[in-house]
């Protein structure tokens, strides 16, 4: 009888132990492709060195809605031609700038389409409340991209819109953010 | 210890337990559950700077001006623009869908050489060599077909084509060319134009001013701010439609005949106490109308009863600013003397020239020294000269240019017209779109499409004051196209043809510095306006007086009233993808368009609801269902024009029918103007 507990007990526990160590360290391996950003951009050059503040790049529509990444507008008043000598600069400025073509940024919190987001609602909380604090970083994070959705793994989800809304007595009303 | 069977099952348990407390299942479910709202094909929202563009709007019969918004650089959608004199913040259905027409799966990609039943790709240089050759070829034999009468493209067309040494300058049809000729019959020179905004009283003789006819979007917000004024608009014509339906009062009036009524209304005003004695031509005028056109028979050719004639001349009389507007309901086919008759009208209440009145525009100055004047292609009749080639009483061009028109499609007496451009000897189309005239050319330049290329637009037709319009091209063309304008200084440089122009560019900064407008204020939206009308000196009807044309009844067939949808396009643009959902299923139901009969109608011809009917005249033959609606008069027939497509694409193709096919034109003789307001036709079971 005891040969047979034995048999029973510790194959399940093996089974038991694999299956939570591959669901938690090997599953998110599976599920999400790591990329990196098209273009190397050093946000403590540009927020230390030359004094930007996040607004001068990510600027919001009147509205508050998401106006999408900075676009070689944004960029072409100083990088026309190569400033420095960092690699990824010649680079942006050559296969971008003088082929007039937008450098394809990933978003680390780029919502779906069927949500509205105002950030001027929210521009009592710091910008690294939701977002990575790129501007302390010479090179932007890993862009995990889920497989399966699509979308960034740092993709707000719905369950933390709305605790959030809950904890600070906002409503969590569908038109809220379902316009 | 092996694995037994007993071992194994354990195992598969331990796992499927320990998976429960890993996020596997659940994120899978939850990532599958987004994964199956992410089709490729869900539209997605465009993200970037939010900015918008002072554009322009010519798909209808008008022009005017609009703006285009833009998120990251890419157009999303057109609205009214409020700086605009011919807008006033107003849009008219074809606006509306303007900025998805830039995709349109209709859009000719790249220039095109005709390759026995199809279409080789080619490119530009080979484009332009080819076009130079073939005008050194065909000497002064060229003729050119331009569907734009307010752009200065047109005078470049027209430049070249008369430093060939041709004055084969043609216009599609419209209302100018009549309007022109009706104000010359007058002792008048000029542009017409309606101060609709200024009037207290506004007669619509078959003007669809709400719906399709002149400025739309600008008649609406004139329409709209009447309201509170009290001003007073009545509609006069055969069927209820759009501008019908909110008019403070419709009158029914047999198809065409409005004209007729004017002058039953003008003898009822000259037979008023007033005296009139010393106005140049009054007498003979007011004899003419009181002899030839009595209120009985007056009632009896239009349907009007006599008491309304009286109560309508006694109406304007009353009114103080009263404004008549002469037009046919599709917007075209009235001959000159028909719209003489409405201005009369104007004349003898003295409304020509006054605020709330017609008021009579200069022409745009000519900067183009070779091109024909506004006034010269006026009076030259595509329609007749199409008719003329076709039938071998003139020369077929060897060389015929098409910008902004699609002939092939959309003119009266239109199997004769296809021949003539069969006859041609070379076809080149300037089109956005693979439209009838385009799939039929030899040669296609594309054209850069409204919102990828510098225009003007100079007074449209019905403009109550002179204006200007300049606007800058708000995207860089999506496909292979170039701006016509300037694919023509190139040619004709080639073909060494000296137009006096470098670039189009040029050609509008001459314009705007002619009439005294800045370009670069304009460019960045600022409209030019003028409130400067040439002094005339009018007499009424000075040319031999005569009555006016009128289709007999013979008791078999019916009037056509061919009305005009912008929602389903125009004569220049097919149905926009984006109006389809807007076509009701009383108006088109699977392929089959819908015609226009009342009840009694109907039973006279034994036809019913839905019933498939063939509509023939000389011209031709179409197909349709039939729709019983009491907003239509006796023995009148509601066609739309603008369906029936045989090019394009899936969207307009074979959907209903063309009932330009049935539009059998005659030419007036004083005016040498075609004329086609008053079809008759017979409707019987397919």
């Amino acid at each position: 009888m005891a040969k047979c507990k034995s048999c029973v007990v510790l194959p399940f526990l093996v089974g038991l132990v694999a299956s939570i160590v591959l669901g938690w360290w090997g599953f998110p391996k599976v599920l999400y492709s790591q990329k990196t950003q098209p273009i190397r951009f050093d946000h403590v050059v540009h927020v230390e060195d030359q004094a930007m503040a996040c607004e001068d790049c990510h600027a919001f529509r009147d509205d508050g809605s998401y106006a999408g990444m900075p676009t070689n507008a944004n960029c072409v008043g100083c990088h026309e031609d190569v400033q420095g000598e960092d690699p990824d600069e010649a680079r942006y400025v050559a296969e971008y700038v003088q082929q007039e073509k937008e450098v394809e940024w990933l978003g680390y919190q780029k919502q779906p389409d069927n949500v509205y987001f105002s950030h001027i609602a929210h521009k009592e909380l710091d910008c690294t409340s939701c977002h990575p604090d790129v501007a302390n970083m010479s090179t932007p994070p890993v862009y995990y991209e889920n497989r399966l959705s699509g979308y960034s793994k740092d993709t707000m989800k719905m369950w933390q819109c709305e605790e959030c809304h809950a904890q600070s007595g906002a409503s969590n009303a569908c038109f809220v953010c379902h316009k | 210890m092996g694995l037994d069977r007993r071992s194994f099952i354990s195992l598969v348990a331990g796992g499927v337990a320990g998976s429960l407390f890993t996020p596997v299942i659940w994120k899978t479910l939850d990532d599958v559950s987004i994964w199956t709202q992410n089709w490729p094909w869900i539209p997605r929202l465009q993200y970037g700077e939010e900015l918008t563009f002072p554009a322009l709007c010519k798909l209808g019969s008008d022009a005017y001006g609009v703006k285009v918004k833009t998120v990251g650089g890419r157009p999303v959608t057109a609205e009214g623009n409020p700086d605009h004199p011919l807008s006033l913040g107003g849009i008219c259905p074809l606006g509306a869908a303007s900025v998805h027409l830039l995709y349109s799966p209709s859009r000719v990609k790249n220039p095109k050489l005709k390759d026995g039943s199809s279409f080789k790709d080619i490119t530009w240089a080979e484009a332009e060599e080819l076009l130079a050759g073939k005008i050194r070829e065909a000497g002064s034999n060229v003729a050119m077909i331009s569907g734009d009468e307010t752009g200065s493209v047109t005078d470049v067309l027209s430049g070249l084509v008369g430093k060939a040494g041709s004055d084969k300058s043609f216009f599609m049809p419209g209302e100018s060319a009549p309007a022109a000729a009706a104000l010359a019959m007058l002792g008048g020179d000029g542009q017409v134009g309606y101060d609709i905004e200024n009037a207290n009283y506004v007669l619509l003789l078959g003007a669809d001013a709400l719906g399709s006819w002149g400025n739309v979007a600008r008649n609406g917000k004139a329409f709209s701010a009447s309201r509170e004024k009290g001003v007073k608009f009545v509609y006069v014509g055969p069927a209820q439609n759009g501008t019908s339906a909110v008019a403070d009062s419709w009158v029914p009036c047999n198809t065409g005949t409005e004209p007729v009524l004017a002058l039953g209304i003008a003898a009822v005003i000259a037979g008023t106490s007033r005296d009139r004695s010393s106005w140049p031509g009054f007498a003979s005028f007011a004899k003419f109308v009181q002899t030839a056109y009595p209120l009985d028979k007056v009632a009896e050719i239009t349907g009007v009863k006599a008491a309304v004639i009286t109560g309508l001349a006694q109406e304007l009389v009353r009114a103080g600013r009263p404004l008549v507007l002469t037009a046919a309901e599709a917007g075209q086919g009235l001959g000159a003397f028909e719209l003489a008759a409405g201005m009369s009208l104007n004349m003898l209440l003295q409304r020509v020239n006054a605020v709330g009145g017609v008021r009579i525009l200069p022409w745009a100055p000519k900067v183009v020294e070779a091109a024909a004047d506004r006034k010269t292609m006026f009076a030259n009749d595509l329609v007749a000269y199409l008719s003329s080639v076709a039938d071998g009483g003139a020369e077929a061009p060897a060389l015929l240019m098409v910008y902004g028109a699609n002939p092939a499609y959309a003119l009266p007496n239109l199997t004769k017209a296809q021949a003539a451009m069969d006859k041609a000897g070379f076809v080149v189309s300037f089109s956005s779109f693979m439209d009838e005239t385009a799939a039929m050319a030899d040669l296609i330049m594309p054209d850069s499409y409204a919102f990828e290329r510098l225009d003007d637009a100079y007074s449209p037709y019905g403009s109550g004051q002179p204006n200007y319009t300049v606007v800058a091209p708000v995207i860089k063309p999506v496909f292979d196209t170039r701006p016509a304008g300037d694919v023509l200084l190139v040619v004709a440089a080639k073909a060494e043809l000296d137009l006096g122009f470098e670039s189009f560019e040029d050609v509008v900064k001459a314009k705007a510095e002619a009439l005294g407008a800045d370009f670069d204020e304009m460019v960045e939206g600022a409209a030019w306006v003028s409130e400067e009308f040439p002094a005339q000196d009018l007499a009424l009807w000075t040319t031999p007086l005569q009555e006016l044309a009128v289709a007999a009844k013979d008791g078999k067939s019916l009037a056509l009233a061919p009305v005009q949808r912008l929602k389903i396009g125009s004569a220049k643009i097919a149905i926009p993808p984006f109006n389809t959902n807007a076509i009701r299923f009383d108006e088109m139901l699977g392929n089959d368009m819908y015609v226009l009969l009342n009840a009694a109608t109907a039973k006279n011809l034994g036809l019913k609801k839905d019933d498939a009917v063939k509509i023939a005249s000389s011209g031709g033959e179409c197909k349709a269902r039939v729709r019983i609606f009491e907003g239509v008069m006796n023995d009148t027939v509601v066609a739309p024009l603008g369906l029936g497509h045989t090019a394009w694409d899936a969207f307009s193709r074979d959907k209903g029918d063309n009932v330009y096919k049935l539009l059998a034109a005659d030419t007036e003789a004083e005016s040498g103007l075609s004329r086609f307001a008053t079809v008759r036709v017979t409707v019987s079971k397919a």
